[in-house]
């Protein structure tokens, strides 16, 4: 262990207000050089608004109490203006969705170059130079001419880690770094930000994935309603948690779910045949087999652009194979194949009460409304909630919603793609728990989605893996994808 | 970049065929004998009798059949031969071509107006989003643009050439004349182009990629210059594209209204004294003027926005 | 983000349009009757006069009653204008869904339709229209509908396209929902504001387009009282009675300014 090096950022009883209402805090900490800051919340916790308090950037409507001292310099006392002299010098941020932080109207080369040239005030020969190392040293080459919109997310993301670290500034704050990337390139992100602390500088990163937090290591803060609830070392403080919400919280993570066991199978309800699917000209999924029993669960996992949910979508018989046959049991009538989507409102009319939607599924297939009621109660949704636009519940709620409306036409299969993608680790145990339940309950054949390995893993019957886009094209297009059980 | 020039070409060949079929159609259906009516055009009613008339309905075509009269009218126009003036009885062209300098004298004009009145109202109104110019520009805005470009004319002779004594109301003798007659269109147009620019700017101020390079360290200054200038200025050009048309109709209105000695103002008058040679070039002009300022408009798009032009390139390299 | 006093002015500007178009409507309806007096009927010895209480707005320079005149130009305008709405908006609107619903060539044609009538600036395509038959209503009607019918095709095309593309749509079929109820809770709540929106600037275009065509003495020819011809007949006079000019001005206003407002200002681009 490496003797702990100074104070560089340092937190003490901060406090966010909107008006009366006390939106964070009060939260204290300290980062040294070489060392990590982990804060884990919930979405909607307040946790951007501390990085928001420490850069200076909070909205006008906000008021930000308690000390912020960085570099032993007392932030908080600053005027705006002096406090913007710091940034990239020696604060720095990457922004959530960093692709949306870049000007979409300028090459990733000189978004970079420009701050080695006016921030570290470099000569234009010194400052290109220096961009060309920095986008070596981060596998981007070949991007440099490339505009922000035609990078992909992980592109994107280094691409915004070289422009706002060119400034040299010792301490970076990153908020929510793997919002919107596969799991597969969190391992990257992690890489990439575990830089800054190796060469001496201090790290504070905002998440809601435990995952990330265990790879970065350091030390860890757990917001819950913006309230501090529990602090140390990361490894401690998530093996042994001290409170209820912590220890919920790591126990969410999916790798914690107690497996599923195989299924005992029944007769078959959905069967497809070495089909091949093909998109815009490419071949998306050659040679696919699957048989689906009822009351059977299984998860689909493969990184995204790899054509999951076009599979999903030719199953459901929207799209038709190029090659291959998929037939359904004979039982089967047209509405017992339901899907549900990954994100919740967009799969609502945007402008019709929750009750409305729900009540033209009932009246069509003549279920009364006690019992649309009952299982909405068994789902554990608030009938008041009914009364909203789909834009005005929670994501959970939503999808627990659409659980019920897919449920009210007694389906004998469900495909679900991503369902849970957007929702926090605790509601997303939560719903793929309900989701188990009723495939036990109802002996509906889920079909499940997913990009996240380990929930694939420890949820289904079964898993298939797709193979990655990013592999060399085989002969015959992307991947032969088997029916391959682990 | 070909593709650009190539749509803007189709639609300036649809103009040429719209307004000829359409002057024909005119011609068509003057009411009694065109020959006749032509030969009175040109020697006068006292001077022309039936031989006249047989003379010009031979020279015009007039006797043959409908279809092939409307080829030879199109051919015509192929060869930019426009015909003459029933009235002046000079070539068109020459006519065209002394009122488009005005045309286009007046219309600069107004871009010009409009942008000086635009751009620093929808600046100053979108850097504070919500606050008293912001107010006070879209009242004001709702207001203006209620008013039609020749009510607009009006209103402005009432108060600056007659009440205030100011400017010259009509015609156009100095440059002092262009004053009325450009600040009624450029007022017309500012009035929806403001807040164009007003959403721009406040877009951008608000961009994420703007509050990402002031927290890499560029300056206010520095970020302005390198990223806001050019994201703001995308959505402008692209609307005065979409202005466009309200400017080629505010040529013909206002002239009307200025009596200012353009083509719109030819125009209506070949209309009024059913001049159809004249109709036809001078409707021909305002079209072709409106295709040629349009790809003006889609070129500097594609200067600003660097994302149409890789794209186009992608599309050539595969 | 709408706040709330945002959308309580908002409201209260739609409010004020409403009843602005109400009352015009009322007017419209009623016509000259409402005052008692031929628009037509000229009387040279009352010519010019200010406002009395024989002649509410006072008289024009022929000796006619300007408050009539104002109330005939009203019927005609509005009039022209509901009438052409209703005619471009229907054919557009279901144009515009068999085209995005169909797509292939059907989509195709009526696409190169609407790019053709685009090709021209809209008041030119009028004028031209106006041109063949000088002073006829009909050409007027056939004219200003043809341009505003564009507007409806584009923009139902294109959002319906959107909404079809929608994961929702796919539900709610998936759900066993017939194309009825998907119309009803799907199409009209998403295009329906913005249609309303078409057309109350569709109609108020269309009033100008028919004052502007009269102003420039290529639309309805006097004796016919309508405001564009009224403006062009008392322009001569705005040194002696400028408050004869604004009458028809003001008219205008009102009525564009009332359109406007009827769905929020009409300053949004």
């Amino acid at each position: 262990m490496k003797a702990p090096g100074r104070v560089v950022i340092s937190v003490q009883a901060l406090c966010i207000h909107a008006g009366k209402d006390i939106l964070l805090g009060p939260i204290e900490f300290h980062v040294r050089e070489g060392g990590t800051l982990v804060i884990i919340g919930e979405t909607g916790a307040g946790k951007s608004l501390a990085v928001q308090a420490i850069l200076g950037t909070l909205h006008g409507s906000l008021l930000a109490e308690g000390q912020i001292t960085v570099n032993g310099q007392r932030h908080d006392l600053l005027a705006p203006s002096t406090r913007a002299n710091f940034w990239g010098k020696e604060l720095a941020t990457l922004p959530q969705e960093p692709w949306r932080a870049l000007d979409p109207l300028m090459q990733s080369h000189r978004q970079v170059c420009e701050t080695h040239r006016f921030v570290s005030c470099h000569s234009q020969h010194a400052a290109v130079v220096a961009t060309n190392n920095a986008f070596g040293s981060l596998g981007l080459n070949g991007a440099e001419q490339h505009l922000p919109g035609t990078l992909s997310g992980g592109m994107a993301q280094r691409v915004a880690f070289a422009a706002a670290t060119a400034g040299g500034a010792p301490i970076l704050l990153a908020d929510e770094p793997t919002k919107g990337l596969d799991t597969k390139r969190h391992a990257t992100v992690v890489s990439l930000l575990s830089q800054v602390p190796d060469s001496g500088g201090a790290l504070v990163v905002i998440t809601h994935d435990i995952s990330v937090a265990r790879s970065l290591g350091g030390d860890v803060l757990i917001l819950k309603d913006g309230c501090m609830i529990e602090q140390g070392p990361t490894h401690a403080v998530l093996d042994y948690p001290k409170t209820t919400y912590t220890k919920d919280l790591a126990n969410a993570q999916p790798a914690c779910w107690k497996p599923a066991k195989p299924c005992q199978s029944g007769d078959w309800v959905l069967k497809a045949d070495s089909i091949r699917i093909k998109r815009g000209g490419r071949v998306l999924v050659d040679n696919f087999s699957l048989r689906l029993h009822a009351g059977e669960r299984i998860a689909i996992s493969g990184p995204s652009g790899g054509g999951k949910t076009t599979l999903l979508d030719t199953l459901a018989g929207l799209l038709r194979p190029a090659n291959g046959e998929i037939q359904r049991a004979e039982h089967l009538s047209s509405t017992d194949i339901q899907k549900l989507y990954q994100d919740p409102p967009a799969a609502f009319p945007a402008r019709v009460n929750l009750s409305c939607s729900l009540r033209d599924v009932a009246r069509i297939h003549g279920v009364d409304s006690a019992q649309v009621a009952c299982l909405l109660s068994r789902l554990g949704i608030n009938s008041a909630l009914l009364d909203r636009r789909p834009d005005e519940v929670s994501g959970g709620e939503l999808q627990r919603i659409s659980i019920a409306r897919a449920l009210t036409v007694r389906p004998r299969i469900l495909l679900a793609d991503e369902p849970t993608s957007r929702l926090d680790p605790i509601t997303q145990r939560d719903t793929m728990k309900l989701l188990a339940d009723i495939a036990s309950d109802e002996n509906i054949a889920i079909l499940l989605v997913t990009h996240d390995i380990a929930m694939a893993k420890a949820w289904a019957n079964r898993c298939i893996a797709l193979s990655s886009p990013e592999e060399p094209l085989p002969p015959g297009g992307w991947g032969n994808r088997l029916d391959k059980a682990y | 970049m070909i593709s650009a020039f190539l749509a803007r070409g189709l639609q300036a060949v649809l103009v040429a065929l719209i307004v000829s079929v359409f002057s024909f159609i005119m011609m068509k259906a003057l009411p009694g004998d065109a020959a006749y009516r032509i030969a009175a055009g040109r020697y006068g009613y006292d001077m022309m009798d039936a031989a006249s008339a047989e003379v010009v309905r031979k020279e015009l075509g007039l006797d043959q059949p409908l279809l092939l009269q409307l080829a030879d009218w199109i051919s015509a126009l192929a060869k930019f031969d426009l015909g003459k003036s029933l009235v002046y009885g000079t070539p068109v062209m020459d006519e065209i071509a002394v009122q488009l300098g005005y045309s286009l004298l007046l219309a600069a004009g107004a871009v010009l107006a409009s942008l000086l009145i635009a751009l620093p109202v929808g600046i100053a109104a979108g850097l504070r989003p919500g606050g008293l110019v912001d107010k006070a520009s879209f009242s004001l805005s709702v207001f203006l643009r209620a008013i039609p470009f020749f009510a607009l004319g009006i209103l402005l002779i009432l108060v600056f050439a007659i009440q205030l004594d100011l400017l010259p109301v009509a015609g156009f003798h100095s440059l002092e004349h262009l004053v009325l007659p450009s600040l009624t269109l450029g007022l017309g147009l500012a009035t929806v182009s403001n807040r164009v620019v007003r959403d721009a700017v406040a877009d951008a101020m608000t961009a994420e990629w703007r509050l990402f390079s002031r927290t890499k360290g560029l300056s206010a200054r520095l970020t302005m210059l390198r990223h806001v200038l050019r994201n703001a200025a995308l959505p402008v050009v692209a609307y005065v594209g979409v202005q466009l048309a309200y400017l080629i109709e505010g040529v013909v209105i206002v002239e009307a209204v200025f009596a200012w000695p353009g083509i719109g103002h030819a125009l209506v008058h070949a209309i009024f004294s059913r001049d159809i040679p004249m109709v036809q070039g001078t409707a021909l002009t305002l079209g072709l003027l409106y295709v040629v300022l349009n790809l003006c408009i889609d070129l500097a798009c594609r200067g600003i926005d660097p994302r149409t032009r890789l794209s186009a390139r992608e599309k050539q390299g595969t | 983000m709408h706040s709330q006093p945002g959308r309580s002015i908002r409201d209260g500007r739609r409010i004020t349009g409403l009843i602005l178009l109400g009352m015009l409507a009322l007017a419209a309806l009623a016509g000259p009757d409402l005052v008692n007096h031929d628009p037509a009927r000229q009387s040279l010895l009352e010519a010019m006069q200010g406002p009395s209480s024989e002649h509410l707005l006072g008289t024009d320079h022929l000796g006619r009653d300007m408050a009539a005149r104002l109330l005939s130009g009203a019927r005609l305008s509005l009039f022209l204008a509901c009438l052409s709405t209703i005619t471009a908006a229907l054919p557009g609107i279901l144009l515009g869904i068999t085209a995005s619903w169909l797509g292939g060539w059907m989509d195709r044609i009526l696409c190169a339709f609407a790019d053709a009538v685009l090709a021209l600036p809209g008041l030119l395509l009028v004028l031209m229209l106006a041109a063949i038959s000088p002073g006829s209503w009909w050409a007027l009607y056939m004219g200003i509908s043809l341009t505003l019918w564009v507007e409806y095709f584009r923009y139902t095309r294109q959002r319906v396209r959107i909404v079809l593309a929608d994961p929702a749509v796919e539900a709610s079929q998936l759900l066993g929902l017939g194309p009825g109820t998907i119309v009803l809770r799907h199409l009209l709540p998403e295009i329906g504001p913005g249609l309303l929106t078409i057309a109350a600037f569709g109609a108020a275009t269309a009033v100008t387009a028919v004052a502007a065509l009269g102003f420039v003495s290529v639309g309805i020819r006097p004796p016919t009282a309508e405001w564009g011809s009224m403006m062009t007949e008392l322009l001569p006079y705005w040194r002696e009675s400028p408050f004869l000019i604004i009458q028809p001005v003001a008219c205008l206003f009102i009525t564009v300014l009332a359109l406007h407002l009827s769905v929020g200002g009409g300053v949004q681009p």
